[in-house]
């Protein structure tokens, strides 16, 4: 038989475990809107008679009591992983997509003032001066259209050098949020490891460990692998960063190589891979491209001109200056300079003038050239922004998933409230029954015919 | 199942609200630009298209700007011409009044030789012809006049070209001495000898005439080749303006929007926009705690 007080220690008991159920759904819901809150749940268990004793000295138990084993977060890890390396994956496209397009602002076209109608109105203007070369205003109007051009080369040349300096200062600072995530993953660590070892709940550490991650997934497609005690080691590129206690420097090298203490890292993804692939790819790709383009333009142009004679007669200079988008310029300043003749003597000869004018339809001229560089460019920016669109998809998809386990639901909170507050009053009239009977024995009994 | 959070459902209805908006945003800048690529990344290879399409566009207008100038140059050689010969129609029945008259009358003769001087004179005036201030006689000289005063040659032998359409370069010219003569024996030269003939041996006047005839012979060929090259640049132009159309209408093509089709599309995304909105803020209002009492 059980003691005659087991029912108020089992009602007290139950009273206990509700109010606890009810402290845990009340915490979901304040923390719903909390970012990188994952929902919690108190875990009850029945608690049974001591197993290995035997009957003969231990009371029936009939019905058992209940006691709060734990409080589990409700989250699901391979979920997370997964949310983490797609969270890697996009923050590396978003990225490129982003400085492509800043570079793709930087070409005006198709437009009526961008660099490839600038060089068309150049090439015209050696046509009004085949028609007329003695015209000294036809031939200052291709001294003013070429320092236009030379200008427009070197301003273009200049803010695809902004564009790379803004990346570097990107990746200088995404470097920086890499180690001071790190380093307070790694106290995180430290504490979750003190919270595990001493059995405290180590919930809300969790949800910090979990937002590091995934700020370090997006800034640098950080692998991570969650230990037995609730740490988390990172990896970046195959070179660990954070493990245990310690976290390791990331840093750039003078090359824009991605270092983890000093040892270079491999492909990592993330922001800061795209930056540091912008930097040692697309960008000098680009610059490269605009670069041929002036060079293309100069050669031809000066060569053309070397073949002709001026309006004294003399044979004729070079028009260009420089062979790279930021040196491109116009040395000629006397408009008589221009060779339009094709034959030495001062006369009024076009034909060289005429196979300038025509020297946009080059081959291996500046306007072919030029195409090739915004087709490229334009191709670049197609792609990146429909893989972003694509894994901003796949991202949003994945996060989904992640937040319908981890999620709050105002609906089943609410459902709990009213189970866990239904048991409550249950227990609270278990408690007084078993007190109603108690009285019954203690104040009623043995006083018949009093 | 999925479960379904107020989080998730709220987050992916704002999904929803944004690809809405960003899909009636990209429209609306078609419609207000009027055009489909308004960045090469709209279309990489229409972009590389319409940069082609524009040079040529461009080329084609100079073509045709240079294709009025070659006009006017061909305008003015032909007038010439033309003046030069109803002149020579002058002296040469001057020649056949000196030839008439004969040494008979030295008085009459005197005043022929006098209107054959001022015939020589206008001549060489028509011979000095410009356009645009060069003489179009005088190939590319760099000097205003083709003849000088004394009526020989002083221009040079290069040619003076336009670029009418593509791979149409079409000379103008011919130097001065194919249609007046090589120095020493041109029109000018003639008319000196006729004048002083019909003053001193009116007996020459006959090979004089002869010469006059083969003068004129060269003259009225040149003009022809000048109306050939005038024919022969207005059928190009006429191809040129044709091209420019086609051309104009691939760019459009290419670049333009078609405006009702865009704004039919900017007013169905509209509705789709408004109807995901009317529909996020009357689904995330409900929740158990409505029903609860």
């Amino acid at each position: 038989m059980s003691s005659s007080f087991s029912g108020l220690t089992n009602a007290l008991a139950s009273l206990n475990a509700q109010r606890y159920g009810l402290d845990v759904t009340g915490q979901n819901i304040a923390n719903a809107n909390t970012p990188g809150y994952t929902r919690q749940r108190a875990d009850l268990a029945e608690v049974g008679p001591v197993p290995g004793i035997s009957a003969l000295y231990a009371t029936q138990h009939p019905n058992s009591s209940v006691t709060v084993s734990g409080t589990s977060r409700l989250n699901d890890p391979v979920v997370d992983a997964r949310a983490r390396s797609e969270h890697g994956r996009n923050g590396y496209l978003q990225t490129s997509a982003g400085t492509l397009s800043s570079v793709e602002g930087l070409v005006d076209e198709p437009s009526d003032h961008g660099l490839a109608e600038q060089l068309n109105d150049f090439w015209n203007s050696w046509a009004s001066v085949a028609n007329n070369p003695g015209d000294a205003a036809a031939r200052n109007v291709v001294l003013q259209k070429a320092a236009g051009l030379a200008s427009s080369i070197n301003e273009t040349s200049a803010a695809l050098g902004r564009v790379t300096q803004s990346v570097t200062q990107q990746a200088n600072a995404a470097t920086d949020q890499i180690n001071t995530a790190a380093t307070a993953l790694a106290q995180l660590n430290g504490d979750i490891a003190v919270a595990t070892a001493t059995g405290t709940n180590a919930n809300a550490l969790a949800d910090q460990r979990d937002s590091l991650l995934m700020k370090l997934s997006d800034l640098s497609g950080a692998q991570a692998s969650i230990q037995p005690n609730g740490t988390a080691t990172v990896t970046i590129g195959g070179q660990t960063v954070v493990s245990s206690t310690t976290a390791t420097a990331v840093s750039l090298s003078p090359s824009n190589q991605i270092m983890v203490g000093g040892t270079p890292a491999g492909p990592a993804g993330g922001s800061l891979q795209a930056l540091v692939d912008g930097l040692n790819t697309a960008l000098p790709g680009y610059a490269a491209q605009l670069d041929s383009v002036a060079s293309a333009l100069a050669s031809t142009v000066n060569a053309a001109q070397a073949s002709g004679y001026d309006l004294a007669g003399n044979p004729g200079g070079p028009l260009f200056a420089g062979t790279t988008a930021a040196t491109l310029s116009v040395v000629v300043t006397n408009p008589a300079n221009l060779a339009a003749s094709g034959t030495p003597g001062g006369n009024l000869g076009g034909s060289v003038a005429l196979s300038m004018s025509q020297l946009g339809s080059s081959p291996t001229g500046a306007d072919v050239a030029y195409r090739n560089l915004i087709g490229t460019l334009a191709t670049d920016v197609q792609r990146a922004d429909q893989q972003a669109a694509v894994q901003q998809a796949v991202t949003t998809s994945v996060d989904g998933l992640a937040q319908s386990s981890a999620g709050v639901s105002f609906d089943e909170e609410t459902t709990n409230l009213l189970t866990y507050q239904r048991a409550y009053q249950a227990s609270s009239r278990v408690l007084t029954t078993v007190d109603e009977t108690l009285d019954t024995l203690i104040s009623h009994t043995g006083r018949v015919g009093l | 199942m999925m479960r379904v959070t107020e989080g998730s459902a709220s987050r992916a209805s704002l999904a929803g609200l944004q690809a809405d908006a960003s899909r009636l945003a990209a429209l609306q800048q078609q419609l207000s630009s009027g055009r489909q690529i308004t960045k090469p990344s709209d279309s990489p290879t229409g972009t590389v298209s319409a940069l082609q399409l524009r040079s040529q566009l461009k080329q084609i207008n100079q073509f045709q700007a240079n294709g009025t100038d070659a006009l006017g140059w061909l305008t003015t050689v032909d007038s010439s011409l033309h003046s030069v010969t109803s002149q020579l129609q002058q002296v040469r029945s001057l020649v056949l009044q000196g030839m008439n008259t004969g040494t008979g009358n030295a008085v009459s003769n005197e005043a022929l030789a006098q209107q054959v001087d001022q015939a020589r004179a206008s001549l060489l005036a028509l011979g000095n012809s410009t356009y645009l201030g060069r003489p179009v006689f005088g190939g590319t000289t760099a000097g205003g006049v083709a003849f000088d005063a004394s009526g020989s040659y002083v221009g040079d032998t290069g040619t003076v070209t336009r670029t009418v359409g593509p791979n149409a370069a079409i000379d103008l010219n011919n130097p001065g001495t194919a249609t007046f003569g090589a120095n020493g024996n041109n029109l000018f030269d003639l008319l000196t000898d006729i004048s002083a003939n019909l003053r001193g041996n009116p007996s020459a006047l006959g090979t004089d005439l002869q010469r006059l005839d083969t003068q004129q012979i060269s003259i009225t060929n040149e003009q022809s080749l000048a109306g050939a090259k005038y024919q022969r640049i207005q059928s190009v132009q006429n191809t040129t303006n044709t091209n420019l159309i086609q051309l104009k209408s691939q760019l459009s093509d290419l670049q333009d929007i078609d405006l009702a089709d865009v704004a039919v599309q900017v007013t169905s995304a509209n509705a789709a926009y408004q109807a995901a909105l009317a529909t996020t803020a009357k689904v995330s209002q409900i929740s158990l705690l409505d029903f609860l009492r």
